[in-house]
């Protein structure tokens, strides 16, 4: 090169670095402008993405799928967002309106979304910054439903949130198990008991009615009773009001109506509950009258009542062939027997409790379980008869008056494990009684407590039952 | 029943089964007490109970130089181990 031709190539180099960095400016402002276009959009939050050639280097991300999601420290205006995201070759996807400050952005370098979160975490004007995670269908949050009813968050056996010094996830999973079934009307489940209040306002939906179809109850000895609502042993009468609670509070673990905006939701929150009444207002019955009560449940199953499950939260150690019998026509009829294992804290292996520990196929012994998984201290076990524990310790549910209670004991783990019968029946209407006690007792989430303690070692899991 | 009530219904069932004045039956102590179940952890023959944890009294009654448990709640009254048998009364 020389001197003369040296000014001109000079000039044309500056010419050609000039009209580089024009066109270099040129694309970024280009970009500029689209994402100017792209921040907080109002309607449009689905775009596809960036398919111009201008945009080519950067465009190696679908602008649908933001990696992170930034939440700015108050005050931090749009504007600074906007020069805080270029600055780091990213871009503001959308606002989360709901939350002010919120945004989810999408990086345009290819890098991590771990590492894109860090590098904000890593600003002063960042309060937090996470990775944005798939939601597939397994996941807890994405296939389980919470009910309405204003005091659910206190009924820690369907969901288990952690407080009273509980423990997260120590519950039968009812949430899950709703997004595939919360009950049907077609199951009818019996609660022999003290009877039901069946004009609580959490309850009244959900008791069973006599239908035309169905003649009423005739006993040979006992004559015809017009059993609209079920039947009350003691009196041999129609009306099985309870004048104790307990059944009531066994009724709206099994079946509170769900999503009503009132009270509570049970474990179903569609199903027929027959109200039975054997036991009076302290609480106590005759094997009797239990027999009886029993009776009228068979007669009502062969007449064509779909019976699926007795509940039965109560007992003693006293043996009765009577009621051994009876139950085992129960199993005849294809009804489940669910049973209270007992409170004395005892090994029913050694010191049997009735009816729970009947040896008849379909009869499932209960243990009680506290809110953080352990065996209650009252609760009877026996790794031989007893099947399967739920919760039972401050289980509130449906009482006299129109009221919530608290209450624990086998009594209140026993209904957990009847409704979640009546959810399998739901769900799948013929299944055997056989099947259903299989389906339940193969449902169990195993527990270290109970290692030893029961026959299947687990507590119930609703979800996995209605699998 | 108040837990008054129920351990004046007590001693009187005691005096009754001893066959002596209520005035030679005194009250130990009347505790607070949650029982095993609806029957008060006290069923008698063919009786069956509830489940359910239930609040309730414990009367312990002196006569005689023996000592005799009662166990009550608002509904009931009954004798525990009376000569080895539990009474609803």
């Amino acid at each position: 090169m020389n001197r003369n031709n040296f000014l001109p190539h000079i000039a044309l180099a500056l010419v050609l670095i000039l009209v580089a960095a024009f066109a270099g400016q040129l694309r970024r402002w280009q970009i500029q402008m689209k994402n100017r276009a792209r921040i907080f959009p109002a309607a449009d939050k689905r775009r596809g993405p960036i398919n111009n050639i201008d945009a080519a280097p950067y465009d190696t991300h679908d602008s649908s799928a933001p990696e992170v999601l930034v939440k700015f420290k108050p005050g931090v205006t749009e504007d600074a967002i906007e020069k805080i995201t270029l600055g780091l070759h990213d871009r503001v996807e959308d606002e989360i309106e709901s939350v002010p400050g919120l945004a989810a952005i999408d990086d345009l370098d290819d890098a991590s979304a771990e590492s894109v979160a860090a590098q904000y975490r890593s600003l002063p004007d960042v309060e937090y910054a996470e990775a944005v995670f798939e939601i597939s269908a397994d996941d807890a949050s994405a296939s389980s439903v919470t009910p309405r009813d204003p005091r659910f968050s206190e009924q820690w056996a369907l969901s288990n949130d952690g407080s009273r010094g509980g423990t997260k996830g120590a519950d039968i999973s009812a949430t899950k198990a709703w997004s595939v079934t919360t009950g049907s009307d077609k199951v009818v489940v019996a609660v022999l008991d003290s009877g039901v209040d069946y004009t609580h306002s959490d309850l009244a939906s959900n008791i069973w009615v006599r239908p035309n179809s169905v003649k009423p109850y005739e006993d040979k000895e006992l004559g015809t009773i017009q059993d609209l609502h079920g039947y009350n042993a003691i009196e041999n009468s129609a009306d099985p009001m309870d004048e104790n609670g307990h059944g009531t509070h066994c009724a709206g673990i099994i079946g509170a109506e769900g999503g009503n905006d009132i009270g509570i939701a049970g474990v179903n929150w569609k199903v027929q509950i027959m109200p039975l009444k054997f036991m009076n207002a302290g609480g106590y019955g005759t094997t009797k009258d239990a027999v009886e009560a029993i009776n009228y449940v068979i007669d009502r199953k062969k007449a064509g009542v779909n019976v699926r499950v007795i509940s039965a939260s109560w007992g003693s150690t006293q043996k009765s062939r009577a009621l051994e019998d009876v139950i085992r026509k129960a199993y005849e009829a294809g009804i489940l027997f669910v049973a209270a294992s007992g409170n004395a804290s005892t090994n029913n292996d050694r010191n049997p409790h009735y009816p729970s520990s009947y040896n008849i196929p379909n009869v499932i012994s209960v243990a009680a379980l506290d809110r953080n998984d352990q065996l209650a201290s009252f609760s009877n076990y026996g790794v031989k008869s007893v099947a399967i524990a739920a919760p039972g310790v401050d289980i509130l549910s449906t009482w006299l008056g129109d009221e919530y209670e608290e209450k624990s004991g086998t009594s209140m783990a026993t209904p957990v494990v009847a409704g979640v019968a009546a959810l399998v029946a739901a769900h799948d209407p013929k299944i055997t009684v056989d099947e259903l006690r299989t389906r339940l007792l193969s449902s169990v989430d195993p527990l270290n407590s109970l290692k030893g303690k029961i026959a299947s070692g687990g507590r119930i899991n609703a979800a996995k039952a209605v699998q | 029943m108040t837990k008054e009530e129920a351990s004046e219904k007590a001693r009187k069932d005691l005096a009754n089964r001893l066959g002596l004045n209520e005035s030679q039956v005194a009250e130990q102590s009347v505790v607070d007490t949650d029982f095993p179940d609806m029957a008060l952890g006290a069923g008698s023959a063919g009786e069956m109970s509830g489940q359910m944890i239930t609040r309730g009294w414990k009367i312990q009654l002196e006569a005689g130089g023996k000592t005799f448990e009662y166990r009550a709640d608002k509904n009931q009254v009954r004798a525990y181990k009376f000569n080895g048998k539990n009474y609803k009364i």
